[in-house]
């Protein structure tokens, strides 16, 4: 199994979703209003009232086969809007 | 320009309430308006404003002088993207000054709304047509904004990676369709339909959009205080080029806005809401959209120069300024 950890900017969260969908993952978590420090300076919840929010942090647990797909679809809008991705192994509980 | 239109203005609870603001992040007061808050107050002061303007718009009705205002002020968000670029292309390159341009050529609905809460302490009236006006400014320099990134951007532009959201669909989605356009352009409608059809009603919204509307918009100053000074360091970033154009664009487009102004024979209500929609620099629905159409430019230059400089010098000194100025170009204002 592995685990797929997402930091990206929550404008583009829908797009990513799309994405990780359309690859065919299982399923995934989202956690929205995630702060720290990015290539442009502090992330923040300040500039939320404008739509520009802070980051979310995406994780997938997917078996190995899924990850060409996943990033196929995936590393484009990374590519082209800012954001990262790192892939790890997950051992069940 | 009469020193006591400026104290008359600093002196009024959404002003002060904006220093305190700033003060606050100055001082390093650990005072903070927790994320959903002020995303609410912004809704609640367009969805506020379009009622209103809506309620006047069906009194006054679409004759006079208002097709031409609303004409001009289109044309402005038009033109001003075009010539605040060939300026900013002096010294930055065209991703950065396509969105920057973009930013100045859309308006700030809190400064309008700061700006009519100025003219009823002058006494002054202004028409709901106007509203109208905002509304329909908003989304032009989106527009203009990747035109100019089609055209003028260096070469990677034509190979960038998502073509997706270059679509013109997709800008146009967001341009027309974005969430303060919609709800402000939508509570116009409703306001106009309702004052029409159904007078008793307003009557029982008035207490929502009104009593509170005041009390909402100084809270959200006091957000943008604090937001502002916290872009403080990203607007030492940008450079004196940066600073000295988000002060001196927004006093020529000003100038020009004036100038319409008398040519369309407005009353000095209306002139300087005409003025201050000219002046004004977007950071709600540009930025969104910038970073949608145009990821490639930097967004604490467009977010820093609307927000962190050109709002604050509107609401402080730009609006008795502007009023200033109306007065001494307008006839009828004299």
């Amino acid at each position: 199994m592995k685990r797929v950890d997402l930091i990206l900017s929550e404008r583009e969260l829908d797009a990513v979703i799309k994405a990780i969908e359309a690859a065919g993952a299982p399923g995934y978590s989202v956690m929205r209003h995630v702060t720290g420090k990015g290539p442009h300076g502090a992330v923040s919840e300040a500039m939320d009232f404008s739509g520009l929010g802070a980051n979310a942090h995406v994780i997938v647990f997917c078996e190995p086969p899924l990850l060409p797909r996943l990033r196929e679809g995936i590393q484009p809008l990374l590519d082209y809007y800012g954001g990262v991705a790192y892939v790890s192994e997950a051992d069940p509980l | 320009m009469d020193t006591s239109l400026v104290l008359q203005n600093l002196l009024t609870p959404p002003v002060l309430f904006f220093f305190l603001g700033v003060l606050a992040v100055l001082v390093g007061s650990d005072l903070e308006i927790p994320a959903p808050l002020p995303k609410l107050f912004s809704l609640y002061l367009l969805l506020a404003i379009g009622f209103k303007g809506g309620l006047e718009l069906q009194h006054s009705g679409v004759g006079g002088p208002v097709l031409p205002t609303i004409a001009a002020a289109v044309a402005m968000s038009l033109l001003v993207p075009l010539y605040s670029f060939a300026v900013l292309r002096l010294k930055l390159d065209g991703f950065n000054a396509a969105a920057i341009a973009a930013t100045y050529g859309s308006i700030s609905a809190v400064t309008f709304i700061t700006a009519e809460s100025f003219l009823e302490t002058q006494k002054l009236h202004f028409d709901g047509f106007m509203v109208a006006a905002l509304a329909l400014m908003e989304s032009p320099a989106i527009v203009v904004g990747l035109l100019l990134v089609k055209l003028a951007a260096p070469k990677p532009a034509q190979q960038r990676p998502d073509p997706q959201s270059m679509r013109w669909g997709a800008v146009l989605h967001e341009a027309l369709l974005n969430s303060s356009v919609f709800l402000l352009v939508g509570s116009l409608v409703i306001g106009f339909l309702v004052a029409g059809s159904s007078p008793h009603s307003v009557e029982k919204m008035l207490p929502f959009t009104d009593k509170l509307f005041y009390g909402v918009l100084s809270f959200f100053l006091l957000d943008m205080g604090i937001v502002a000074a916290q872009r403080l360091t990203d607007l030492r970033r940008a450079g004196t080029f940066l600073i000295a154009f988000s002060v001196l664009m927004p006093l020529f487009n000003a100038l020009v806005g004036a100038l319409i102004a008398r040519a369309l024979g407005l009353d000095p209500g209306n002139a300087l809401l005409f003025v201050v929609l000219c002046a004004s620099a977007s950071y709600i629905a540009v930025p969104a959209a910038m970073r949608m159409t145009v990821p490639e430019a930097n967004p604490s230059f467009y977010i820093s120069t609307a927000l962190g400089l050109t709002f604050p010098f509107n609401i402080i000194v730009g609006i008795p300024l502007y009023m200033a100025l109306v007065n001494k170009l307008l006839p009828a204002a004299a």
